[in-house]
């Protein structure tokens, strides 16, 4: 029997920004995933909060574009509204639309955000079998744990989540697209850690698929 | 020998106390040099008669508000502001009368404020304020009230000649008119914007395009910084569910929902325009002073706002299906640059 998968947000994010014969690697791979679907696909309610920000984010990501065409001496860094990465990508939208009448953007932008909230939902209403941990659920002690090896909060909670879940059931896959701190080095180091710290709670940790390490 | 005071000077006293700004039982006590457990009980009975209420500082401390009764929020505003507001709204209400007419409330507060930002007027210390319908006095209006003229005006002949151009000028005008045209008067892009998504959506028939239009112009104008990124948050959720919801099903099907919702938004974004507006009046820059006033209410609107964006969001889900959407060439070319972004931090 086909093992379940926890899927983590950044892997809905780019099947969501799909686009056939046009996407990178990466969104080629969270898409074929998706769409080849075996076994259950289970998601935690910390994944869902960090899709409807992720929404929210790329509206912010649209309407700084959006002041900057208007006028041009907006500065989209002055402001606390994007992040270091957000700004690079919105950027690249600035300066392949600066000529584009403000009117016009809008339209664009607004059309090719909400498609990709209604894949998001889409994949949410119809491709979910399971949702998991609601948000108070998750245990802090063991978010300060995972904190110890990795920084961002939400990624936290969300491997809290799954940790929790796994001492409940046989072994599930934890599927991401995090390059970074979930690479199966990453991961590895961070099973270690849990071993060497806290060998008394005995956490089982699921079984990483990271798409970006696979063929 | 000390002599003792009297109940009721106890509570003129607090009430005094009161006038300027809201403070704890603590702070009163010191005031009014009485013991904790006086001022709380004198607290308590004021309560009772509707002269003062509770509320809630940031650090969770039980602080005490003046009820005026006459300002919005019951800011307080001096005795001198309250004689010359009265004064102004009993000489417009007279000068409606001269006509034969009886100002409404719109009339009354769109006057008062004709007349309070007219460089001619000498009362541009008046506080007014943006609110639901746009610019009014801080003084609530009240045409139905017996207001005296209590002061004489240092311009009090221009004064008249600014009422009479306005009454002059408006009083073949529908309230909404009136309202409208002090938006554009005044050139505030959202109210401006929020007339025409209200007009669009009264035909029985909706006109798709143009109303995304408005919302665009919406999406671009609505303010984003500091206090406002809750307000840019639910307005973008409203436009992007309704944007959302014109894909499987008709937007005229869900009238009363939409126009509910824009409506508990509207009181939202009104209500921090509010704070936002009497902030910039120094004597009201002290944020945690004026969060005493407005930060309950602020909460209870976005509360109600995220209510009603949730049920309108549900049956946008609930109409939700697998059909096929395509996205245009120019969005595909968006949505390249934007392969690899995953919002994460």
């Amino acid at each position: 029997m086909d093992k379940e998968s926890f899927i983590d947000t950044n892997v809905i994010v780019h099947y969501a920004n799909y686009q056939e014969d046009k996407s990178i690697d990466i969104l080629n791979k969270c898409y074929s995933y998706v769409i080849n679907k075996k076994g259950k696909f289970i998601i935690c309610y910390m994944v869902i909060k960090e899709l409807y920000r992720v929404m929210g984010q790329l509206s912010i990501i649209h309407k700084e574009v959006l002041m900057k065409v208007k006028n041009n001496n907006h500065s989209m860094k002055n402001n606390n509204n994007l992040s270091e990465k957000d700004l690079a990508f919105a950027e690249k939208i600035y300066s392949t639309y600066k000529q584009t009448e403000v009117k016009k953007l809008t339209e664009i932008l607004s059309s090719e955000r909400e498609i990709f909230e209604i894949s998001i939902e889409r994949f949410l209403k119809t491709q979910v079998d399971e949702k998991v941990i609601p948000i108070e659920q998750i245990q802090t002690e063991l978010v300060n744990k995972i904190h110890d090896i990795i920084l961002n909060h939400a990624d936290c909670k969300i491997l809290a989540s799954a940790l929790q879940l796994q001492k409940t059931r046989g072994l599930f896959l934890f599927v991401t697209a995090d390059g970074k701190d979930l690479a199966p080095n990453h991961y590895d180091f961070l099973i270690d850690h849990f071993k060497i710290n806290y060998p008394r709670e005995k956490y089982i940790f699921p079984e990483l698929l990271n798409l970006m390490f696979t063929k | 020998m000390a002599v003792r005071k009297t109940a009721e000077q106890i509570k003129d006293e607090i009430l005094a106390s009161l006038k300027e700004e809201p403070l704890s039982i603590e702070q009163l006590r010191k005031k009014v040099e009485s013991n904790w457990s006086t001022t709380s009980s004198y607290l308590e009975e004021l309560k009772k008669e509707g002269k003062v209420k509770e509320v809630i500082s940031a650090d969770k401390a039980k602080i005490y508000q003046r009820i005026f009764g006459d300002t919005y929020f019951d800011i307080p505003i001096t005795d001198l502001e309250r004689k010359k507001f009265r004064t102004l709204f009993s000489m417009i209400i007279k000068m409606y009368k001269k006509g034969s007419q009886i100002p409404n409330k719109t009339q009354l507060a769109k006057a008062a404020v004709r007349v309070i930002n007219s460089s001619e007027s000498g009362l541009s210390e008046l506080p007014t304020v943006w609110y639901l319908y746009g610019m009014i006095p801080l003084m609530i209006v009240d045409p139905s009230q017996d207001y005296q003229e209590e002061i004489v005006f240092e311009h009090n002949q221009k004064i008249k000649g600014i009422i009479k151009i306005f009454i002059k000028s408006s009083c073949d005008k529908k309230t909404k008119q009136i309202q409208k045209e002090q938006h554009i008067e005044y050139d505030d892009k959202l109210y401006q914007l929020a007339d025409k998504f209200l007009e669009l959506t009264e035909n029985n028939l909706w006109n798709k395009d143009k109303i995304f239009e408005v919302l665009n112009e919406f999406f671009i104008v609505c303010p984003i910084s500091g206090e406002f990124k809750d307000v840019f948050i639910l307005t973008e959720r409203f436009i992007s569910t309704i944007r959302k919801l014109s894909y499987f099903d008709k937007l005229e099907n869900h009238r009363t929902k939409i126009l509910l919702t824009f409506d508990a938004l509207w009181k939202f974004i009104a209500t921090c325009k509010f704070y936002e507006t009497i902030s910039l009046k120094r004597r009201f820059s002290n944020k945690s002073i004026l969060d005493l006033y407005l930060g309950g209410a602020i909460s209870f609107r976005k509360e109600c706002a995220e209510e009603s964006l949730s049920d309108l969001y549900s049956i946008y889900l609930s109409k939700l299906d697998n059909r096929k959407l395509e996205l245009s060439p120019d969005a595909e070319k968006v949505r390249e640059i934007m392969q690899g972004w995953t919002g994460e931090d």
